[in-house]
């Protein structure tokens, strides 16, 4: 095996050299490397997701065409790229919560939330958001009451999701903008809530 | 299974991570795999075939021993990039494995010593 398998070199060194060895071919441009890097650490990111939540909040209309067509109504506000398609939004409301995971690998909307944060990836979130999703809020510090039903949603090649989450109390003056503001990644993959403006979540 | 709370791992792991990316190969990986498919050399989904093998055969391993290393997703996602380049036929492994020592820095003389 020595001397045909790459595993023995550290990961920085097996990237560098895959690189290399493609730049050589022609199949890649470092130049479009350092695009997409670009992309998905800085523009690409759940500040997307959460002008999506903001406008359904403020516009009926368009909440309820967000909840028929994730896509479409995405493409409303400009917002699509790779691994976007079969977006579904699901709603939280006071007897519903929706907790969104991947227990196969990674799967996630990027153009709505970006790349996925490392505790999504990790083996405990993906086995136990299934096994004890009550527990798993619990630790993010959700507190549900035993009537309010848990719905998990385990994403796929073929289906990825976007919690809507509720819209908090105190909100009814806030601009679509200021709306945005409140709304965090990890409440539109369903392990926090809105927290109401001023208090902390 | 060894119990470990999510909050603890969120914490570990930086749960409010301004990066997406914990260092600069995880970063040059996903873009050159993201490039190629974009570039139609392989569609993202069969890559994605080969991550969820990496991701089951390590969580199989996890569930056997116990053992709980976290923060690996990009060594799997490495190999997984490895195998379909090689599997398309857009690299060889041995081609890989040469330019690998041809970017190892040359080992200075007094280092033979051990």
């Amino acid at each position: 095996m020595s001397g045909h398998d790459t595993s023995e070199h550290g990961p920085a060194a097996r990237v560098k050299a895959l690189e290399q060895l493609l730049v050589e071919k022609g199949l890649v441009d470092p130049a479009r490397l350092d695009a997409i890097v670009d992309s998905y650490e800085n523009k690409v990111g759940p500040r997307n997701g959460a002008r999506v939540v903001a406008r359904a909040w403020a516009d009926a209309g368009f909440r309820k065409r967000l909840l028929m067509d994730a896509v479409a109504a995405c493409a409303e506000l400009g917002i699509a790229g790779p691994e976007g398609g079969h977006l579904v939004a699901i709603e939280n409301t006071t007897r519903i919560h929706n907790l969104v995971v991947c227990t196969l690998c990674s799967c996630y909307p990027w153009p709505v939330l970006g790349l996925p944060p490392a505790w999504y990836k990790s083996f405990a979130y993906r086995s136990r958001a299934v096994s004890d999703p009550r527990g798993v809020l619990r630790e993010f510090g959700v507190e549900l009451a035993d009537d309010v039903e848990i719905r998990v949603w385990d994403s796929s090649a073929e289906q990825r999701y976007i919690v809507l989450p509720e819209r908090p109390a105190g909100t009814a003056k806030m601009s679509e903008e200021q709306l945005a503001e409140l709304v965090t990644r990890d409440s539109m993959i369903g392990v926090a809530r809105v927290a109401a403006p001023g208090k902390s979540r | 299974m060894s119990e470990f709370g999510l909050s603890e791992l969120a914490r570990q792991l930086g749960c409010d991570e301004a990066s997406v990316f914990s260092a600069p190969w995880e970063a040059r990986a996903f873009a050159i795999a993201l490039g190629l498919s974009q570039a139609g050399l392989f569609a993202w989904d069969e890559f994605r075939v080969r991550l969820i093998a990496e991701v089951g055969a390590s969580d199989r391993i996890r569930e056997r021993d116990g053992t709980n290393r976290q923060g690996e997703y990009y060594e799997h996602f490495l190999r997984a990039l490895e195998a379909v380049v090689t599997e398309k036929g857009i690299a060889t492994r041995s081609e890989l494995i040469t330019k690998i020592a041809e970017l190892q820095p040359p080992v200075a003389p007094h280092a033979h010593e051990h």
